[in-house]
């Protein structure tokens, strides 16, 4: 009797243990099969250097706004203006530099500085006024779009200093533009605060448990706070990347990589660290979407279904996610 | 006989060779033949007969409705138009908004309750998606007018009273000529387009007819929606030069899409190989032509734009024949020209200012 019930305790375990495995590296898996589907199709084209390192170095923007993201979505905030932020950032960039002649490192140091002071006053409605982040982020990226809007006098401005477009395209590591190299170090910084500092899993309990959070003498107000301060400086730094790539800057297309960045933020949940958002998952989430949409437009498939792949990726791999927890809580 | 049948095919061979490089040449030749008008600093046309402005448009206003006042390009031309009504003596108010739908019905309502006597629908705001409020208006005896939407050969859309066209399709056969004269006539070009705008259809209507008497040249079209072209057109710029490394022309059919097109090129390293031809003239994609990014923009003088329009829509309220080419004229920026758009370039400078006194005249404002 003893032996039996060790026996199914043991399978028990096993399995689960098959189902974590499945579930943590399940992105990984599909990326992987995106992989190889797309280059038998394609071996020439999909498999070569160029291409990967086309798909790595040029999604950055993308990167960092969705690990901008996932800081306050950690904490059980949202950061709507994370995409306002960006476009307020590479705009000052191009009218610091272009427009006014400021030298280009100046005119960056500005633009973080103002998307440090858009993520204070964000934290300041939030948890002084105890309104809602999503009413506050909102209301401050429609009211950060306006002010754009008005300093740049809705122009696009192009000849954004050539040092800038050399740093974040141009020059390039292993073939790959060095933008690549800044959101992966920036990702590795995150995991590691993430899961190996204090303060990363205070961030966990406040996220999971405000009031509990706060019966075990953690700050709260101070986490909070600081997190939309990150995420609003990291949406500038996406700016500064952004006018990097383009060498160029309007004050409009930044705003439309909020939701891809959501979608990459919900995506990254599913897999590596799965039910938490986490800067690995996001990562893979970004390239594992923007290796399907380069495949399909290698071979020539029509946009919209571009975006059947990016919202039907989407809603499997929360859905599988969801039926491998619950089968998991069964089991349990 | 052996040696005759060698020497006659060699010579046969030769002749081939010799005409099809003559009808490549021959191609190139023409596509650059059709280029030269275009490279001229355009001259003033009047669309009409002159009339006196100030004293039939006395008492009567006009409404603008742009499709976003956030679009640079329109608040341009609808600063143009305010200037020019204060000059004529005539109400004119701009609708400002967002490129929300409902706000240009709102717009309209607006128009209707305060009678203004003509409704401008200004480069997209599109009356098709405005059917309703366009016959209301029409009804409630006010003039509706899509103005810089339309190509010479299209329909007046969605139940308005009138179109004020642009020659799109010369503006999109231009991008193509431009290609092949420069390839002679070996062009491999990929199409950026986005179908929801009407002038699109003119444009790439142009396009194809440029490049059917092109033999050695092929195109792929691929259509990018306006809201995606910060997130899609780089990732479909880099992965169609990378599955195809003979593409040597990039053609955004509209310039506002170009800054997503050049780091596409830097990435996939083909700044060398492949060059940008593009239409609108917008000053920053003419800096991109000073710093070598782009090889060439078809442009339109958006001050000449609020110009024509207002020319054109004047006319109607004052009862004179209908404007059907409102000589809006295009004109090619290169690297051999773009400095005369100013350093940074402004808009509206680099095409002469004749128009101005021209227009002066014409509405016999002098």
């Amino acid at each position: 009797m003893t032996l039996a019930t060790s026996d199914t305790g043991e399978a028990h375990a096993r399995r689960q243990a098959w189902i974590d495995r499945a579930e943590r590296f399940g992105l990984l898996i599909a990326w992987a099969a995106v992989i190889i589907v797309f280059g038998l199709l394609r071996p020439d084209t999909f498999l070569s250097w160029a291409n990967l390192s086309t798909i790595l170095g040029s999604q950055a923007v993308l990167v960092v706004v969705t690990l901008g993201l996932i800081i306050p979505l950690t904490a059980g905030d949202y950061d709507l203006s994370i995409a306002s932020v960006l476009t307020l950032s590479a705009m000052l960039v191009a009218v610091l530099n272009v427009w006014v002649g400021l030298p280009i490192v100046a005119a960056i140091l500005l633009a973080l500085l103002a998307g440090i002071a858009v993520g204070v006053i964000n934290g300041f409605f939030v948890i002084y006024f105890r309104i809602h982040s999503l009413i506050v982020t909102l209301g401050m990226g429609t009211f950060i779009h306006g002010l754009t809007l008005w300093f740049s006098d809705t122009q696009t401005i192009s000849g954004v200093s050539i040092g800038l477009v050399r740093a974040v395209i141009i020059t390039r590591v292993l073939g790959i533009p060095l933008a690549f190299y800044y959101a992966l170090i920036l990702a590795l910084v995150i995991w590691y605060v993430f899961s190996y500092t204090a303060i990363g899993q205070r961030l966990l309990f406040v996220g999971r448990g405000r009031e509990v959070a706060r019966l075990s003498g953690i700050n709260v107000d101070r986490m909070r706070w600081g997190c939309l301060v990150v995420s609003a400086f990291l949406g500038a730094v996406a700016g500064v990347i952004y006018a990097g790539t383009i060498g160029a800057a309007d004050p409009n297309s930044g705003l439309t990589y909020l939701l891809p960045a959501f979608a990459a933020a919900f995506l990254g949940a599913t897999s590596i660290q799965p039910g938490r958002f986490n800067p690995i998952g996001s990562v893979i989430a970004v390239y594992f979407l923007v290796t399907g949409i380069t495949g399909l437009s290698i071979l020539g498939v029509s946009t919209f279904v571009q975006d059947l792949f990016y919202g039907g990726a989407l809603i499997v791999a929360v859905t599988l996610s969801q039926i491998v927890r619950g089968r998991e809580e069964r089991l349990n | 006989m052996k040696r005759m049948l060698l020497n006659a095919a060699m010579s046969a061979a030769f002749v081939l060779a010799a005409a099809a490089a003559h009808a490549e040449s021959d191609v190139a030749a023409k596509a650059a033949a059709a280029l030269e008008p275009y490279k001229k600093l355009p001259e003033f046309q009047a669309a009409g007969e002159p009339f006196d402005a100030k004293a039939c448009m006395e008492g009567k206003s006009i409404i603008s409705i742009p499709a976003s006042s956030a679009i640079p390009f329109l608040k341009t031309i609808n600063d143009s138009m305010t200037k020019i009504a204060e000059q004529v003596g005539f109400k004119f108010h701009v609708w400002e908004n967002q490129g929300q739908v409902s706000q240009w019905v709102q717009g309209i309502d607006y128009a209707v309750a305060n009678k203004f006597d003509l409704i401008d629908l200004l480069a997209g705001s599109d009356p098709r998606f405005l059917e309703p409020q366009v016959k209301a208006a029409r009804d409630a005896g006010l003039t509706v007018v899509a103005a810089h939407l339309t190509g010479f050969e299209q329909a007046i859309p969605g139940g308005a009273s009138a179109v004020v066209p642009i020659d799109y399709k010369t503006a999109g056969a231009l991008l193509a000529d431009w290609a092949i004269a420069k390839t002679d006539g070996k062009v491999n070009a990929l199409v950026l387009v986005s179908n929801e705008a009407l002038s699109t259809d003119s444009m790439v209507s142009g396009i194809k007819e440029a490049f059917a008497n092109c033999p050695d040249c092929k195109y792929n079209i691929v259509n990018i929606p306006i809201p995606e072209w910060a997130t899609k057109i780089q990732p479909n710029v880099q992965s169609a030069l990378l599955a195809d490394p003979t593409i040597n022309y990039v053609i955004p059919i509209y310039d506002s899409m170009a800054q997503f097109v050049v780091p596409a090129i830097t990435i996939t390293g083909k700044t060398d190989s492949v060059k940008i031809t593009t239409f609108n003239g917008t000053p920053f994609a003419i800096g991109m032509i000073q710093d070598g990014q782009i090889e060439m923009d078809v442009g339109e003088n958006l001050d000449w734009i609020a110009h024509g329009i207002l020319d054109a829509e004047m006319r109607m309220l004052c009862g004179l024949p209908e404007v059907k080419d409102p000589k809006i004229p295009l004109y090619i920026f290169d690297a051999s020209n773009a400095a005369t758009a100013g350093t940074p370039p402004e808009a509206n400078t680099g095409y002469g200012d004749d128009y101005i006194e021209g227009y002066r005249k014409l509405w016999m404002l002098q």
